[in-house]
């Protein structure tokens, strides 16, 4: 056999798990939608400013309603030294 | 002639996979590299953007604005009576009170967000209910009742009873009976949420009658938001107004390449990549150059050799491209992002279950390209053509 014909093979194997992944993201995203009515009842009865994926730090959990000052707000010459403070850029004033 | 084309392409091909399988053990080590790279840069990409999605989906039914109240450049409890000064700003709809803050668990070490607010006077909250995945809304005199996120539920260990206790600033305990649980679906947002009546949370926080955290003002026509927002800036100096066009915003950019995790995902990747870069460029091996004269003494043209470097080059950054964004995908949809949440979540000791789903458009598989694949091809061009172009004599010794 080609070595061209056992590499489109495995491309054409590759572009199947690829094509899986998809078809199972549609579904997903079906899912997704029909909680998302959920999400808009809880955002507007409860006036949420943000997402609760970190909880560690204020600034970090309510970014939106945060100074970019607040990391360093705890001392003078205090450093900000939460993980997530690296994943989280502070919010545009 | 197309066909010919075709079939010297195919033989080509076939000798660059041959060559590839040849130096299999640098080839794969290349291909693992790069294929760790596009991962790399990929779930960082995968994971922004999906949560940038969700808080564009979510967000759009925040508060149209929020005020707080700013002294010393820290923001503290805001006066009821500043509600009369709005009253007369022509285009508020509604002023809606509320009390919110943080309570640390010094047991379990775990930070719980407290609201309390008069729901009845929420846009959406007569319908709080439907997002409850058990019990339902108390009517509006009733006291000591609270809704718990998921996490709450487990810290607390609420599943058998139904009543537990916080301590107040004096530490005294206030007790709460709980009336119901947000639905896992609601995850994202009210994992760490424990809501309860105003007056219930003014007496947790031993917050004196008359003050409140923050107020949502509501406005009748939300094209006014702007203007209205000065107004109330000019009203009330000292309050802090945040519209829901800038609360958006900060969802928008506060995930980027600019975070400390993003640059360190980029200049690894840079790095690594320059470090391939020097490898194709930094010239060629003995090897190489004998395995070149002997192509072009069995009467290999340069066009020839070029292109198989092309192939060559294309079969190693595509497969790798194919490779490490299955792979993060995968990672960011089946196992919730797992390697980032150490960072994502850091010390954080209630975390939600992240369902991501990324939506990847074309832009950001091209973004994704743009940083890896077009620059190794670009940089394999010159070692190509300089490969291609060693006298047959010279690199046999001749």
């Amino acid at each position: 056999m080609r070595p061209s014909l056992i590499f489109t093979l495995f491309l054409c194997l590759l572009l199947a798990i690829d094509g899986a992944l998809f078809v199972d993201g549609l579904s997903r995203r079906k899912g997704e939608d029909a909680t998302l009515a959920q999400l808009e009842v809880v955002t507007g009865a409860l006036g949420l400013t943000d997402l609760a994926v970190a909880t560690e730090a204020r600034y970090t959990r309510h970014p939106a309603v945060s100074d970019p000052v607040a990391p360093f707000m705890d001392h003078p010459g205090a450093i900000e030294h939460f993980p997530t403070g690296a994943f989280w850029l502070p919010p545009p004033r | 002639m197309a066909l010919k084309n075709i079939e010297k392409q195919l033989n080509i091909l076939d000798y660059a996979l041959s060559s590839l399988w040849r130096r299999r053990a640098k080839s794969f080590s290349i291909l693992l590299v790069f294929a760790a790279i596009i991962f790399l840069l990929a779930s960082f990409q995968m994971v922004t953007q999906s949560l940038s999605d969700k808080a564009k989906q979510v967000l759009a039914y925040t508060p149209e604005i929020t005020l707080q109240k700013m002294s010393a450049g820290r923001q503290e409890a805001i006066p009821l009576a500043y509600r009369e000064q709005l009253a007369g700003i022509f285009g508020i709809r509604r002023v809606v009170p509320r009390i919110w803050g943080y309570y640390f668990d010094e047991v379990r070490l775990a930070n719980y967000t407290v609201m309390g607010m008069e729901l009845e006077n929420m846009p959406e909250g007569a319908r709080l209910d439907a997002s409850l995945a058990n019990g339902k809304m108390p009517g509006p005199e009733a006291r000591g009742w609270v809704f718990v996120g998921h996490s709450i539920k487990e810290a607390l260990n609420l599943d058998e009873r139904y009543t537990f206790s916080l301590f107040r600033p004096d530490l005294t305990l206030k007790a709460f009976t709980v009336s119901g649980e947000f639905s896992r679906d609601t995850d994202i947002l009210t994992n760490d949420l424990i809501v309860m009546n105003l007056a219930d949370a003014r007496d947790l926080y031993g917050i004196p009658a008359g003050l409140v955290t923050d107020f949502c003002v509501y406005v009748a026509n939300p094209k006014e938001i702007d203007t209205i927002a000065k107004k109330i800036s000019t009203a009330l100096p000292s309050v802090r107004v945040l519209t829901r066009p800038q609360i958006q915003k900060t969802y928008q950019v506060v995930f980027g390449w600019r975070s400390g995790f993003g640059s360190i995902c980029l200049l690894a990747a840079l790095a690594a990549f320059v470090i391939l870069a020097w490898d194709k460029a930094s010239g060629l091996s003995p090897e190489e150059r004998r395995e070149i004269a002997i192509l072009k003494v069995l009467g290999w043209e340069t066009s020839d050799i070029l292109a198989t470097r092309f192939w060559e080059s294309l079969i190693v950054s595509g497969l790798a491209c194919i490779l490490g964004m299955t792979a993060a995908y995968i990672h960011v949809v089946y196992f919730a992002a797992s390697l980032f949440r150490p960072v994502l979540m850091g010390w954080s000791v209630l975390r939600p279950d992240l369902h991501l789903l990324p939506r990847m458009a074309a832009g950001d598989i091209l973004l994704i390209l743009a940083f890896t694949v077009i620059p190794y091809l670009a940089a394999t061009v010159i070692p190509a053509w300089r490969s291609a172009t060693v006298p047959a004599d010279s690199a046999l010794g001749g």
